[in-house]
């Protein structure tokens, strides 16, 4: 029999709130999308939970008609948008402030999302994300490699996120 | 807890990304000052409480955020199909004689 | 060692001794033991007392299910639990445990008087003596019922201990580590499936750690298992032991509850007592085995009548001999075993009396071997012993007759009565059960889920045929799964087949009416109640189920259902299935609610929304409020101020110079693209085409049933883009309303939205000083009445930092609203502080809000509507874009019950004298009419009024538009209160102090 067996791990994963980053969320018909995405110069992936990366701005779709953009240059892309907005009906809002973005990495970090997250998350690609729920708040969640993690979460839904994360971290270090 | 496949994002997923938004099919008239008060109360009130099969509507609300439409069996609370918004009710005897 | 432990038995560690008490007395036991075991080893049988007669009880399982040996467990300060089962609770240093269920102590309850009183306490007691008088209730037997319902004592400390929450997906999840469960596992598994594999107890192996001498593929049994358990983990399956799988959910997600440290000495610091597991499998395997029923026959239940295969159980897996001098009375093969096995070990077993007539010729053999006599065909019919058994008496039974009785002497008396295949997890399900008729027992019938079931759920015996079985329900499982499994079959030597069948109460030679023949030990129902409630008239198993509490206990009938349908059958003169079985539900075991609210318990019990500017209200010492999810400054105390005086302050502040509030939570939405306008002009009543960029409206939303659902300031950014506020509690309702509406019904519109809640962070500034303090930050925007009148909104810079700049007013003062990007916000808020602070600028919160928004007949959605007020209840008419065709809600104004005279409408009202209202308070018209009076309405807002010197009130009133000037009544536990209705526009009517 196996009673007490405690396999301690000082630090089973790390959260680390990223700092501010100009972020958007980008609105147009799924038609002018490849229009668009010439427009503004940015690759917009097609598909949901599909990201591209160029020259640092990142992109995540994330519904057929909707895009997370972390860009690299805000005011290009503003401009840009404005230029073919009349050519090309669309929406840019700028989410900068709206959420707060965590990273969670190390050995258990999909322990640690499993806690929250009620989809499979292990079968989640590497380079892909979703939107999805942690606990009962909606974070965007971003899969950078198999045990690296970003999750975007509204900035006053972070601290009860981040509350439970620690308390997971204890229960992990506890071996048990 | 259910799971529910998204037509948008294509992928089968837990219920709890997802709400419940009522009767699929309903549409807003297009003129309501056209309808009588009785065309409007059923616009607004009566529903079908279906037992078996019944055509409704879901949100993938912590997801991709699209509404669509499904079929559920209402007795086993079995998903029959889902589609997209605006596409017309699914025949569901084509579905079953194609399976 | 103890006196009943045998060495070298069992897989319990007899070099590490623990310690524990019951009930106050110290025991030793060893490393690996259950209390149940423990305190059978040091020869303790009793262990608790009935729950309606308080008969002593021993253990009668050694397993989940057991239904009498509940005790109270501690571990400390508030680590109290009840009804723990003593068969599943495992020893730790330092356990102290209890009995239930006794007054003053185990040995001698004074409460046992109700045993005497059997009579009076037959099926449907309940429902019998307490009827009449009626006056009796109250007094006498509510808390007669109180006192005696339940069992245990309810913790009465906060519970210090976490609980913890996991999601789990994987291929195949097997429910049981009995053999078949360890064989479909190690099949799937092999054909490359993800496979978890639980099993309830400390260890897996199930019936394999009872039944050392099997052999398998050549080797005992035990090394089998130790080989199959390094294989599954070589192979990647999660082994999770001590983990029940409570509940069986649609598309096979299954609830786990996992005990974590409930067996540790010492949990390490930050442990978990329990983990709630949620797993989705695509395959479930349910091989959770076969229950063991009792007989029924008088004294069924004295402490030391334990079914067989616990015995069997205690030897083999925790060394303890249950007794020296067993008896066992039985109607299956499978206690034979336990009888050979208590022999081998050196206990005597006086006889098996076997209620069949035909024995299987090896069995006889066997015991004869061991100098066990058997009765065939025999019945029990009594037994002896008051605190623990003495004897048992068995009498023949031939061609229906029951003999004479005999009394053979033993410490202890093995029971079986046959095996219940365990499918509660399959009936969770709504799987159906078929009758099998040979073995008299349900197996299942049609799946309702992507499962399988395997070994002794299905009703098979003996190792061979449910190795077997669960290889093929492994390959089963991977098949489905798309993958080509193979299984190979086990060699098993010393096989122990049996087949037996299920009873009804067993024949006697006494009056049946006089019997204590026990069906239920939890709930104390006997055979004699089942066949009262049929007598009575109950015809379904689900009314006598309910009559008789049979099955109703905690362990949910796990031994009892069977045994209570066979005898309502009998009764009935009908087939089992016909009679029907009760439905299981979840959870399969009692479940803590700690391991149900995992994470969401202190300060993470649900989420507390905070905003930017919140730790500067919070070192303010401000007093909060939650509304909705988020928590608001309510008000900001000073030094020896209550709320009234501070609310006070805050509203005379404001209103004479300048105050300040945290409007953060408002709910937000950029509506954006060409059609923007013509959506504004669709969702709400108000017309927006002709609103000009820079200019804003308070807009109102109603639901297409015509009721306000939402209101707020709403900002014409630019031709194309509007800034849309709405309430605090409405901001993701109306955004899914939005949504809805324009993917569902209007999928042309060139619009988009977004939530910009949490991006900005907005502080209003309200009072005659309002556009001093702010015109000291203001950039790019000249700020006169002229330049930006009021419902003016701006982008331009405030304390050096982007803003939209709203001037609007929630208090009838010259007011504005400063949206700055939420990080920035405290510094924003700061900066207009530091500013005012010529003024003597004043921090002001939610109550003040309200109060100064009342003093202007501002509504509040939710608070002075309730989803039942239309625009013209409401007094908002001017609201309503008049020329416009159509907007949600517009088609429901004309409904006739809307444009019905004497609707609820909402007025002021002011006490005639002076008093203030409170919230909620009914009125009526008419104070001098009977009862029932006739509601005319209710006050919505309340508030002292420091402008105004006097209290004042909002109320929704019958027909109260067409009263003004009139009293209405507010009849209150100290009298009826006098009020006169007025407009709800009480301060500065013609809005000369917005214009300012």
């Amino acid at each position: 029999m196996t009673t007490q067996r405690h396999e301690f791990d000082p630090t089973p994963f790390l959260v680390e709130e990223l700092p501010w980053a100009p972020r958007f969320s980008l609105r147009v018909r799924p038609e002018h999308r490849a229009a668009l995405a010439g427009a503004l110069s940015l690759e917009l992936p097609s598909k949901v939970g599909q990201r591209s990366t160029a020259a640092g701005t990142e992109v995540l779709c994330l519904g057929p008609d909707e895009w997370t953009i972390l860009a690299q240059d805000a005011d290009a892309l503003t401009t840009a948008s404005s230029a073919a907005y009349a050519q090309i009906p669309h929406s840019l809002v700028e989410i900068s402030d709206r959420e707060i973005t965590l990273r969670i990495s190390g050995a258990q970090a999909l322990t640690a999302l499993t806690t929250g997250c009620p989809r499979d998350v292990e079968a989640m690609p590497v380079g892909t994300g979703a939107r999805t729920l942690f606990d009962t708040a909606t974070i965007v969640l971003w899969r950078d490699d198999r045990q690296s993690f970003r999750i975007d979460v509204w900035r006053s839904f972070l601290p009860h996120v981040h509350a439970i994360l620690d308390q997971v971290l204890v229960e992990l270090k506890s071996g048990l | 807890m259910l799971l529910i496949h998204c037509p948008y994002c294509d992928e089968t997923l837990p219920e709890s990304e997802f709400a419940y938004a009522g009767e699929a099919h309903i549409n807003r008239p297009a003129d309501p000052s056209a309808l009588s008060d009785e065309e409007w109360r059923d616009y607004l009130f009566i529903r079908t409480n279906a037992r078996g099969p019944h055509y409704e509507r879901w949100r993938h609300i912590h997801g991709c955020g699209r509404f669509f439409n499904a079929v559920r069996d209402t007795v086993s609370d079995r998903f029959l199909m889902t589609y997209e918004a605006g596409e017309a009710r699914p025949d569901l005897t084509v579905k079953e004689a194609a399976e | 060692m103890s006196r009943y432990r045998i060495p070298g038995m069992g897989r319990v560690d007899p070099a590490a001794t623990v310690s524990f008490t019951f009930d106050g007395r110290t025991y030793q036991g060893l490393r690996g033991d259950t209390v149940a075991s423990a305190l059978l080893a040091n020869g303790v049988h009793l262990m608790g007392r009935s729950f309606k007669y308080h008969r002593p009880r021993g253990v009668v399982t050694a397993g989940s299910e057991e239904p009498n040996a509940l005790i109270g467990t501690s571990r400390g300060k508030g680590r109290f639990e009840p009804n723990t089962r003593a068969t599943v609770q495992e020893l730790r240093a330092g356990l102290t445990t209890e009995s239930q269920n006794k007054w003053p102590r185990l040995s001698f309850d004074i409460g046992a008087v109700n045993d005497r009183a059997y009579m009076l306490f037959s099926a449907g007691f309940y429902y019998k003596t307490f009827m009449w008088p009626r006056s009796f209730w109250d007094k006498v037997y509510e808390p007669f019922i109180r006192a005696a319902a339940g069992l245990g004592k309810s913790p009465t400390e906060v519970d210090p201990d976490s609980y913890a929450h996991r999601n789990l997906h994987t291929d195949v999840l097997v429910v049981g580590g009995g053999p078949a469960g360890i064989s479909a596992a190690l099949t799937a598994a092999k054909s490359g499936a993800r496979v978890v594999l639980v099993d309830e107890n400390p260890e897996m192996g199930g019936s394999l750690l009872s039944d050392p001498s099997v052999r398998i593929d050549g080797r005992g049994s035990w090394a089998w298992l130790a080989e199959q358990l390094s294989q599954l983990r070589a192979v990647g399956v999660r082994l999770m032991t001590r983990t029940t799988a409570i509940g069986y959910y649609h598309q096979n997600f299954v609830g786990l509850v996992e005990r974590v440290t409930d067996h540790l000495d010492q949990p390490p610091h930050g442990a978990p007592r329990e983990r709630m597991w949620h797993v989705r499998a695509e395959q479930v395997v349910l091989a959770q085995g076969a229950l063991e029923k009792p007989l029924v026959f008088d004294g069924n239940d004295r402490p030391g009548v334990m079914l067989a295969g616990a015995a069997q159980t205690y030897l083999n897996r925790y060394g303890v001999k249950v007794g020296d001098n067993a008896a066992v009375v039985t109607s299956h093969d499978s206690a034979y075993y336990a009888a050979f096995d208590l022999v081998d070990a050196g206990a005597r077993v006086a006889a098996i009396a076997d209620t069949r007539d035909s024995v299987r010729p090896d069995l006889l053999d066997a015991a004869r071997k061991r100098g066990i006599q058997v009765l065939t065909g025999h019945t029990a019919t009594a037994t002896e012993g008051r605190l623990r058994v003495k004897s048992v008496r068995v009498n023949p039974v031939r061609n229906g007759q029951v003999g004479a009785g005999r009394k053979i002497a033993c410490d202890v008396l093995l029971i079986s009565g046959g095996w219940t295949p365990s499918l509660h997890l399959f009936s969770h399900t709504k799987g159906s059960l078929t009758w099998d008729a040979d073995s008299r027992t349900f197996l299942p019938n049609h799946k309702t889920e992507a499962c399988q079931i395997a070994g002794a759920g299905r009703g098979l015996w003996g190792y061979g045929p449910v190795l077997e079985d669960g290889v093929k329900a492994g390959m089963a499982a991977a098949q489905a799964l798309g993958r080509s499994a193979e299984g190979s079959d086990a060699r098993v030597e010393g096989d122990r087949p049996g087949t037996g069948s299920s009873q009804k109460e067993l024949p006697t030679d006494r009056s049946p009416g006089k019997a204590k023949a026990f069906v239920d030990y939890q709930n104390d129902v006997t055979a004699k109640d089942i066949r009262l409630a049929v007598r009575e008239g109950m015809r379904s198993i689900e009314h006598v189920k309910r009559y008789t509490t049979n099955g109703m206990a905690t362990d949910q009938g796990k031994m009892s259902n069977i045994n209570g349908l066979m005898i309502a059958a009998d009764a009935l003169g009908k087939e089992p299935p016909q009679v029907g079985l009760t439905t299981f539900r979840p959870p399969y075991t009692p479940t803590s609610f700690g391991a149900f609210a995992g994470y969401h318990k202190g300060a993470t019990f649900e989420i507390t929304r905070k905003t930017p500017i919140d730790p500067w209200a919070e070192a303010r010492g401000a007093v909060f409020e939650p509304v909705s999810l988020w928590r608001r400054a309510w008000y900001f105390p000073q030094a020896g101020e209550d709320m009234h005086a501070a609310v006070a302050r805050e509203c005379r502040m404001t209103r004479a110079s300048v105050g300040m509030f945290d409007a953060s939570t408002l709910g937000k939405i950029e509506v954006a693209g060409p059609d923007a306008v013509e959506f504004m002009n669709r969702m709400y009543t108000n017309p927006w085409t002709k609103l000009a960029p820079g200019r804003c409206r308070y807009g109102l939303l109603l639901g297409e049933d015509g009721f306000i659902r939402d209101d707020g300031v709403i900002g014409r950014m630019s031709q194309d883009l509007f800034h849309v506020t709405t309430t605090t509690g409405g901001a993701a309702r109306v955004m899914n309303m939005m949504e809805d509406y324009l993917q569902t019904e209007w999928p042309d519109l060139d619009v988009w939205l977004t939530s910009t809640t949490e991006q900005w962070a907005t502080v209003a500034l309200n009072g005659p000083n309002a556009r001093k303090v702010l015109e000291k930050l203001v950039e790019g925007q000249d700020l006169s009445d002229e330049a930006f009148p009021h419902m003016s909104v701006a982008e331009c810079t405030v304390a050096g930092l982007p803003a939209r700049l709203f001037r609007i007013s929630f208090t009838g003062e010259l007011g504005f609203e400063v949206n700055v990007p939420a990080r920035h916000g405290l510094q924003l808020w700061k900066a207009i502080h530091d500013a005012g602070q010529q003024y003597d600028i004043c921090p002001y919160g939610t109550e003040t809000m309200h109060v100064l928004r009342a003093e202007k007949g501002y509504i509040i959605v939710g608070q002075d509507t309730d989803g039942t007020v239309t625009p013209q209840d409401a007094g908002l008419d001017w609201a309503i874009g008049k020329a416009k065709k159509d907007f949600v809600g517009k088609r429901s104004l004309s409904r006739p019950d809307i444009v019905a005279p004497n609707r609820k409408q909402l007025v002021g009202l002011l006490t005639e004298d002076g008093t203030k209202l409170e919230e909620g308070a009914q009125i009526v018209l008419d104070p001098n009419q009977s009862l029932p009076m006739t509601m005319a309405g209710h006050v919505t807002s309340s508030y002292d009024s420091v402008a105004l010197g006097r209290p004042i009130a909002m109320a929704v009133v019958t027909g109260g538009h067409g009263m003004m000037g009139k009293t209405v009544h507010i009849p209150m536990p100290n009298g009826t209160i006098r009020a006169t209705v007025t407009s709800t526009n009480f301060y500065d009517p013609t809005g000369e102090r917005l214009k300012a």
